[in-house]
């Protein structure tokens, strides 16, 4: 019996050396295991501020797992990096400006089922996002792939629950027309602070909200922010406390401003990456002038600015058109 | 050098108390009618987290967890072959998130409270004198439960929780070899069953040391591979919910104790990780005191 005890203390002993040594937890363990596209987010410096929005709009835990919505039990996800959130002022800090439920859609509107390799997209081709089944459509330019006005600059990054591709650009999709995309920021739905409040006012008294609801229509519209509105009160000498002092304006004169931030041709919607360096035919009865596509941006004017509105906010998809916001109004030589 | 081994065994404890990753008890034996009391106070910072498959090098959300503690730790032998252990420790972790972090998840920065009790009772089977040293055959039995009412179910603000609101049942068998010296090696190995979804685990240490009348001092490493119906933290199965996850880890630490005077002694010690799954890559430091009687 003694011996039987001597003989296991040495076992136990020998065993929990070996244990100890030989279990010891080593990444060659798991490193042939594929990371999860959350945990990609995660892992890699560049996407940090996806991370926290992935973590604020509660899609963190979804991008852990398989998709339950495809038989693949992959997503495909449109990654936009650091830098690309950083184009809207938007970073860890800063992300709280955003309402929580858009940022939520917001992000949806990067991801779709299944498993989309690069090799599978083709230019003038279109793809369902997770968001209620909005598309986003592939454009080439100069050689380059875009998804709508973002360009891909890195594709294939596989993951344990589908594959990732970087673009320089946050989607935006609101899911409503050009106006109730516009009354959902001026409602304070998008950002916690209202924008372009004074523009819906304006489009109101312009009686042009039917018009520009139509949706029929693929309208590309160059929509001023409040500052906008704000500088060119200033600039007539009126001073704009609150949107309903647009009033002020002579209502046909802004008619008439307002119809030529619109393109003539409304057969087809334009992504900045379908865009370039040109006049093109308004609504109105001005053109639009482009300046160089410039890292995803163009430069608009009026024939009345001198110096020409940069985008805010470019290549916002509505149901009836793209959105593009700028900086400035646009003036016909008055 | 003959050592005294009432003596050892007077002031030999503990040590294990405030790191998770060390075994919960010493595999020293206390005569019968002695005791020991310990406080000791720890912290413990981490910024990488062992992921799958990689680590990473900021926690998400709170960027950098930094985990302080202070530990009760006491052990009393209601018989030469039968010792009592009860441990209860007080934990604060703290978040570096930013404020608009915080803001815009509504987390804090901090969570705090009584953590997990835990109560062993440790048997000495046998008792030989070979190869010019003594080795004891332990078995211990022990049950850890949680006192304080901190929650692990507040998603990723659970990331900062001070514990995993698990009951766990742990069986250990020790081996203790002392060489006359004073040199000795212990072996551990057990296992632990686990409520609240915390997978099971097989836990095991390897301590090396020297123990004689004027200091006490050790080497371990100590693992933990914990089941694999455990999840991966932003992985398949992830939902969110912390105590779920396989946390498998290798520990590497020091222990050393030095009696002052009258049964009162001073105890530090330091530990860090080597490799791990599903849990922060922090570095640990401790010191105490202990009464013993």
């Amino acid at each position: 019996m003694k011996n039987i005890y001597k003989k296991f203390g040495i076992a136990l002993a020998f065993s929990s050396v070996l244990l100890t040594a030989t279990s010891c937890e080593t990444s060659s363990s798991y490193e042939d295991e594929l990371p999860s596209i959350a945990n990609i987010a995660v892992s890699n410096d560049a996407f940090s501020t996806l991370e926290a929005a992935a973590i604020n709009g509660g899609v963190a835990g979804v991008l852990s797992n398989s998709n339950p919505n495809d038989a693949s039990g992959d997503y495909t996800v449109f990654a936009p990096n650091n830098s690309a959130f950083a184009r809207l002022g938007l970073d860890e800090s800063t992300l709280g400006v955003l309402q929580t439920p858009f940022l939520t859609n917001t992000l949806l509107y990067h991801v779709s089922n299944g498993n989309l390799p690069s090799s599978a997209i083709a230019a003038d081709g279109t793809s369902a996002s997770a968001l209620g089944g909005l598309t986003r459509r592939f454009i080439n330019r100069d050689g380059s792939l875009f998804i709508n006005g973002s360009k891909i600059i890195a594709t294939d990054i596989t993951a344990e629950n589908g594959t990732v591709h970087v673009i320089d650009k946050v989607m935006i999709a609101t899911g409503g027309n050009v106006v109730e995309s516009a009354i959902a920021l001026q409602s304070a739905s998008v950002f916690k602070t209202p924008e372009l409040s004074y523009l819906v006012e304006a489009v109101v008294f312009a009686g042009l909200a039917d018009a520009l609801s139509n949706p029929a229509a693929k309208f590309t519209v160059f929509a001023p922010n409040d500052q906008a509105f704000i500088n060119l009160g200033a600039a007539l000498g009126l001073t704009f406390d609150e949107p309903s002092d647009v009033r002020m304006i002579d209502k046909d004169l802004l008619t008439a401003v307002l119809l030529n931030h619109v393109f003539a041709d409304t057969s087809k919607d334009s992504f900045t990456s379908e865009l370039n360096a040109g006049s093109y035919d308004a609504l109105g009865d001005d053109n639009i002038r482009l300046g160089a596509y410039n890292n995803g941006v163009l430069t608009v004017s009026g024939s009345g600015n001198g110096t020409p509105a940069n985008m805010v906010i470019p290549d916002v998809q509505t149901t009836n058109g793209i959105v593009h916001v700028i900086d400035q109004v646009l003036l016909p030589v008055l | 050098m003959k050592i005294n081994l009432k003596l050892l065994g007077g002031m030999l404890f503990m040590l294990p108390l405030t790191m998770a990753a060390q075994s919960p008890i010493s595999g020293f034996m206390k005569a019968k009618g002695e005791g020991s009391i310990t406080v000791t106070q720890s912290r413990e910072d981490y910024n990488d987290v062992f992921l799958v498959p990689n680590k990473v090098n900021s926690v998400p959300v709170f960027n950098e967890v930094t985990t302080k503690s202070v530990s009760l730790y006491a052990e009393y032998g209601f018989s030469d072959r039968l010792n009592f252990v009860v441990s209860l420790p007080y934990i604060q972790t703290t978040g570096e998130a930013t404020p608009a972090t915080l803001a815009n998840n509504g987390f804090e920065n901090e969570r705090s409270g009584f953590q997990d009790v835990s109560i062993y009772g440790k048997y000495k089977i046998k008792s030989y004198e070979i190869m010019s040293g003594n080795l004891d055959i332990i078995g211990a039995l022990g049950v850890e439960t949680p006192l304080g009412n901190y929650n692990v179910d507040e998603g990723l603000q659970s990331i900062i929780a001070i514990g995993n609101r698990s009951t766990d049942i742990t069986g250990l068998a020790i081996a203790n070899y002392k060489h006359n010296s004073g040199f000795f090696a212990i072996g551990q190995l057990g296992y632990s069953l686990r409520s609240n979804e915390v997978p099971n685990a097989v836990i095991s240490e390897l301590k090396l040391g020297y123990a004689a009348s004027v200091i006490y001092g050790d080497i371990y490493i100590a693992n933990q591979l914990s089941g694999s119906d455990g999840v991966d933290i932003l992985g398949e199965g992830f939902t969110g919910f912390f105590p779920a996850t396989q946390v498998n880890y290798t520990r590497i630490g020091a222990n050393m104790f030095v009696p002052i005077v009258k049964g009162f002694g001073l105890t530090a010690g330091i530990n860090t990780y080597i490799e791990g799954r599903n849990l922060g890559d922090s570095t640990g430091a401790y010191s105490g005191i202990s009464y013993s009687f």
